[in-house]
């Protein structure tokens, strides 16, 4: 599961505030997985991206050299779009847990997939 | 009711998914034009979900896109996942998005799963719910009316052989993997030829070079496996071993009204199909014109992935509106739902070959005649009274026909309108931008409306 911060899910767990985004991640296992850098689509992720969430993601899995939001001219730095690149595309989180801020219901991510089925009483109507 | 609904679904949806996963995971299947062009459409950098991905057909096809994909099935996201997809296992009636984050959803073969109407409308308000004002939204699902099948009601059990399916693959005169995909094709069309009784009959007309005219074209009624053209020689050899083997696979069950809410509410498991003998599910002999072994489409769903969706892209471009379906119109019998929009002026045209709608009517105007005359006679034959056929008891079937280990899928099988009435009637959130008939599917196209939800 890639820490994209849009990506991170919300729990739809009833009685938990209005949409309890984003969770917390936790991971026990992380993967690198290079991926061809196309900076004109890391460009158009940038206006996508929540900060807040994404920078908290990158100190619990320990990243490094993760901007700290988006700077003038972006499109066009390269370092910047690399970095990005990194942080959104070429982490992969294969075991952890994504964690409702509020309930503190833990979501498993086993094998790279994340499984957000929420339980018969979560769901009740 | 919802509670029942649920266990339906598990066990003659999930479950099935979840079992059969495990087949499909060879199976290459590619994606359906119109699908794709939707996709492909999409800005580059935009946010995409595939609600009910299956094994990930569609997360592949624009790579200047995100592309997420969701299922219910485990199983089936793990082999996305293997491909390299990014996936999660989740409901679609409780996704796991914040409101308004994704830029476009494509709903493949999903909806036509859930077993009420209220279902239904949660599912698709649900995927609008974590659309972007001005994000759109495919939505897919099986056509009850087909060209060359019939179904009954619009709750409807489909089996699955999965050992008809073993055999296929082990046959070494099977020509690589695509003929197992006939079986799964759900809907479109694979008439049993009522002459001969044929499961599956090819009749090419020409339109092999087409891109999916072997899986999906409309085959004339009353044509015989005699009849099938040298172009293919594959499927000659396909269809000829299908004719010996899937006789008996062919038919689907219904469920009426009443017999669907007596289901849902019994909420009882059962342990083999004998247990359906009791119930009174409405059994179609296998006679009946009903060939689905699968899922529809295509693509497939929360499952999608399967066996089914076999769509040959040689000709991926062409074919880019939706197709009319007039013999499907036909089969209402001047039923004609004027609510659904056509899309026909070519919209979603980009240099659309003439000539293959005018074959598609050839084929159409054609099929037509013997289409209702086949109807016709098999309706003689077999005695579609609803009550006849709950007396059958399962034992008292032909041999070969019940399989104890076929897997049943439930399916509503949508009538024409009814997916754009579902939505112009109950989500206001969503404006419909389209709608059409696809390879026997009702689509629709939908936009999020601004300053909504």
């Amino acid at each position: 599961m890639k820490p994209l911060p849009h990506n991170l899910p919300s729990p739809h767990v009833r009685g938990v505030g209005p949409r309890g985004f984003p969770l917390r991640l936790q991971a026990t296992e992380v993967r690198i997985n290079p991926v061809e850098f196309n900076p004109d689509f890391v460009a158009r992720m940038i206006p996508k991206v929540e900060w807040a969430a994404l920078l908290e993601a990158a100190d619990t899995l320990h990243l490094v050299e993760v901007p700290k939001g988006p700077i003038e001219g972006y499109e066009h730095d390269e370092k910047f779009l690399r970095q990005m690149h990194h942080v959104l595309l070429e982490v992969d989180v294969l075991e952890g847990t994504l964690q409702c801020p509020e309930s503190g219901r833990l979501f498993p991510i086993s094998r790279g997939i994340p499984n957000m089925l929420l339980s018969d009483e979560e769901t009740e109507t | 009711m919802d509670h029942e609904a649920a266990q339906l679904e598990k066990q003659h949806v999930h479950d099935v998914y979840e079992s059969t996963a495990p087949y499909f995971g060879d199976l290459q299947s590619k994606a359906w034009p119109r699908v794709r062009q939707f996709l492909q459409e999409q800005k580059p950098g935009s946010l995409i979900a595939d609600i009910g991905c299956g094994a990930g057909k569609y997360l592949k096809v624009n790579s200047q896109v995100y592309a997420l994909g969701c299922d219910y099935c485990g199983p089936l996201v793990e082999i996305a996942r293997s491909r390299g997809c990014e996936v999660m296992v989740c409901d679609n009636l409780h996704l796991p998005f914040r409101d308004q984050g994704l830029d476009a959803i494509i709903s493949i073969g999903v909806i036509h799963h859930f077993s009420t109407k209220q279902r239904r409308i949660r599912a698709i308000k649900e995927m609008a719910r974590v659309l972007v004002p001005g994000g759109q939204l495919m939505i897919y699902v099986w056509a009850m009316e087909q060209k060359n099948r019939h179904f009954e009601k619009q709750d409807v059990l489909v089996p699955w052989n999965r050992a008809l399916c073993s055999r296929l693959l082990s046959d070494p005169s099977q020509p690589g993997r695509k003929p197992c995909a006939h079986p799964e094709r759900s809907h479109p069309y694979h008439p049993p030829c009522s002459v001969c009784s044929c499961s599956v009959c090819f009749k090419e007309q020409g339109h092999s070079q087409r891109s999916h005219s072997m899986d999906y074209e409309p085959l004339t009624a009353g044509t015989c496996c005699a009849d099938i053209s040298k172009e293919g020689e594959e499927e000659n050899g396909f269809s000829n071993m299908l004719g010996k083997s899937f006789r008996s696979w062919f038919f689907s069950r219904s469920l009426d009204e009443s017999t669907l809410r007596k289901q849902i509410e019994r909420v009882r498991p059962l342990k083999n199909t004998e247990g359906w003998a009791n119930s009174t599910v409405s059994i179609q002999p296998s006679r009946h014109s009903s060939l689905d072994l699968g899922r529809h489409q295509e693509p497939l769903s929360t499952r999608e992935q399967s066996l089914d969706e076999d769509v040959f892209v040689e000709a991926s471009q062409k074919q880019l509106e939706w197709p009319r379906a007039p013999a499907a119109r036909k089969h209402l019998r001047g039923d004609q739902q004027g609510e659904v929009r056509r899309n026909g002026d070519g919209n979603f045209l980009e240099g659309a070959n003439t000539s293959e709608n005018s074959m598609n009517e050839d084929d159409v105007e054609e099929g037509h005649p013997s289409a209702s005359k086949t109807l016709r006679r098999i309706s003689a034959l077999d005695s579609t009274d609803s009550n006849s056929e709950e007396t059958i008891p399962v034992e008292e079937q032909q041999p070969g026909i019940l399989d104890s280990r076929a897997f049943m899928r439930y399916y509503h099988v949508f009538r024409e309108g009814e997916l754009y009435g579902l939505l112009k009637e109950h989500v206001a959130e969503l404006h419909v931008l389209s709608s059409g008939n696809d390879h026997g599917n009702w689509c629709v196209i939908a936009e999020k409306k601004d300053n909504c939800d």
